[in-house]
């Protein structure tokens, strides 16, 4: 182990290389992951951060619950359906609004505060009270643009009040306002001159149920509907799903290139060490002891590139314009931390071969 | 004997250098020169070693046979591609032999299995390469150290405190803390010299010390070499084809195409 310290200690230039090799394709994994995850958040809070299991559409809808169209008679046959604890309207607008400082982009999501579908991110204030017309919680993305509580956003004239701040609830990347299914119906109909005369109508049935109730039979309970859960709503959404994978494939990608790097550079040191290898074989070392010294030479360089990579994303996370959707999050910092570790380890583990092969008794006679 | 062989003023003996002669004539072959060795610590018998098989047969090593005593230091002398590299391989265990035995000190080393006999190198064996081969980012110090490392149970006190030792007597106590590209070519080989003491071998094997070095410095590297073999009581094999070296060597085994002929004095080589 002291003789793989020492070579990088003494051999800091060469080292610094593949560090910074790392480092670059780590902050790159990073950067792209919370582009990914960005994305996907921005894409899903809303379905994402509410009491909602599942979703009931309408069976056009294909999943989307813009596209959906229930009425608001079908509740109370959801909430008889085996298994729902619990079944609310959903009404949903994606539309602009007046804001403080200006236009907004907003999602209005009329609910029926503390049933089914209410949002369980709050951070400041409070909900919409039950039958509380023009009152609305908004999503925190909209303090950017000067909303805060007591300001007031209106939609085709129609006020609401903020009274509260709900974390991760953006709705295709656009910032949602949360208020009654009364005052999101009155926005719709002066938004969205089409649709009035129907004051009855909600967009989805959000259901609180356990997480293994059949989902058909919820679904049986209206007529030609379909039921998804939460998770398969978010993925619903068009494009989250392909985003997500398309980012994700790019992202093992790099990580494997990752990997590729690091064999071929300590391929390329055990090769230059050769003739040293066969010396420190015939005085007595064994492949396993040398071959561990160049998995810890790979783990610490890993580790090194992780810590500089995720150092240089962060930085630049600070620099990227608010309007392109990152989010760094932990959990992903942590799963490429583990992918790129093991990628090192298992690159440098292609050189134990090359290793192994070494003949100690070249070390004599002077030819190799 | 010791005394008689240790260069002195008879190396300059007119009569010799005018001559050229072998005074004493071709000595005993090795087998037979054996069997006056009854104690020897170093016993080879009926060695071959052969690469490959059928019409593309080589034998490098032909039944070599013979015997070294603990304390004595000979050359091992031949022209390149005679076998003594390989010879010098198996008895340090780097080689398995095709057939025949090595024992050191009445244990068998030909019958250890790989792992083995990488412990057996570490413990029992100390080598000295042609040229010093000594691991460029570590210092002298740390070169001693890291092969104390390589036998288990051996305390890093005792290790320093050995290494310490070992490079104030190899007149290396300055350059301890030097990387080996700081030292000069000799600087390296008393480096090496020190390595292969570091574990207390029972055998050092110096393969062509003196290669890399021009004959002041080779001269001086061979004497150190005879001075700490001798004594520590050591047995020290070294491989050479330069004849000026071989007057430091208590007794010459010469090697032609894979055979042992004849075992010599020193006095009778010189030149």
């Amino acid at each position: 182990m002291m003789l793989a310290i020492r070579e990088i200690q003494r051999g800091k230039g060469r080292f610094a290389t593949i560090v910074a090799a790392l480092s670059l394709i780590v902050f790159l994994v990073l950067v792209l992951g919370a582009l990914a995850d960005g994305l996907f958040y921005g894409a899903t809070g809303a379905v994402r951060s509410t009491s909602a299991a599942a979703y009931v559409f309408s069976g056009d809808a294909e999943g989307s619950l813009v596209r959906s169209r229930l009425d608001e008679s079908d509740v109370a046959a959801v909430a008889a359906a085996p298994g729902v604890e619990q079944a609310g309207p959903v009404g949903v607008l994606l539309t602009g609004g007046a804001g403080p400082q200006g236009p907004v982009d907003l999602a209005v999501f009329g609910i029926e505060p503390g049933s089914a579908g209410t949002p369980t991110t709050l951070v400041e204030g409070r909900l919409p009270e039950a039958g509380e017309a023009g009152a609305a919680a908004a999503d925190t993305r909209l303090r950017d643009d000067g909303v805060a509580v007591g300001s007031t956003i209106a939609v085709g004239g129609i006020p609401a009040t903020i009274v509260g701040f709900v974390a991760d609830s953006s709705y295709q990347l656009q910032p949602t306002l949360w208020t009654s299914v009364g005052t999101w119906r009155e926005m719709r109909d002066a938004v969205r001159p089409e649709l009035r005369g129907q004051p009855t109508a909600i967009s989805a049935i959000a259901v609180v149920a356990p997480a293994s109730t059949d989902l058909a039979q919820i679904a049986a309970a209206v007529t030609g509907a379909t039921a998804l859960s939460a998770e398969q709503t978010g993925l619903a959404i068009p494009g989250v799903e392909q985003q997500s994978s398309t980012l994700n494939s790019i992202i093992y990608t790099t990580l494997a290139v990752a990997g590729l790097v690091v064999a071929l550079f300590f391929a390329l040191l055990v090769l230059e060490k050769r003739e040293l290898f066969a010396a420190l074989k015939a005085l007595g070392s064994s492949t396993g002891r040398l071959g561990r010294g160049v998995i810890l030479q790979a783990a610490i360089a890993s580790v090194l590139g992780v810590v500089l990579g995720a150092l240089l994303a962060r930085l630049f996370g600070l620099v990227i314009p608010p309007e392109v959707p990152t989010l760094f999050r932990t959990d992903t910092l942590v799963t490429i931390a583990i992918f790129t570790l093991v990628a090192g380890v298992v690159g440098a583990l292609f050189s134990l071969r090359r290793i192994a092969r070494i003949d100690p008794a070249t070390a004599i006679g002077g030819a190799l | 004997m010791t005394d008689a062989m240790t260069p002195g003023p008879t190396s300059e003996d007119p009569v010799l250098a005018a001559t050229g002669s072998v005074p004493n004539g071709p000595g005993e072959p090795p087998a037979l020169d054996a069997t006056h060795h009854a104690s020897a610590l170093l016993r080879v018998s009926d060695v071959r070693k052969v690469y490959g098989e059928g019409h593309t047969e080589v034998v490098a090593v032909a039944d070599a046979t013979m015997a070294v005593d603990q304390g004595e230091f000979v050359a091992l002398l031949g022209p390149s591609g005679s076998g003594k590299t390989t010879l010098i391989s198996i008895v340090g265990g780097l080689l398995s032999p095709s057939g025949g035995t090595v024992t050191l000190g009445g244990s068998d080393v030909t019958g250890l299995s790989k792992k083995d006999l990488t412990a057996f190198r570490a413990e029992r064996v100390g080598f000295v390469f042609q040229s010093a081969n000594l691991v460029p980012f570590l210092t002298a110090r740390e070169n001693l150290l890291y092969v104390a490392s390589l036998v288990k149970g051996t305390s890093r006190a005792q290790a320093q405190a050995r290494a310490d030792g070992l490079l104030e007597e190899l007149g290396l106590g300055a350059r301890a803390k030097n990387l080996p590209e700081q030292l000069s070519g000799g600087e390296r080989q008393r480096v090496a010299i020190g390595r292969a003491l570091m574990n207390d071998p029972d055998l050092v094997l110096v393969d062509e010390p003196t290669a890399a070095l021009d004959t002041a410095m080779g001269r001086q590297v061979v004497e150190l070499l005879r001075r700490e073999i001798k004594g520590r009581g050591k047995t020290g094999i070294m491989v050479t084809h330069d004849l000026r070296m071989v007057e430091y060597t208590d007794r010459v085994f010469e090697i032609l195409d894979g055979h042992l002929t004849h075992v010599e004095e020193p006095s009778a080589l010189r030149h």
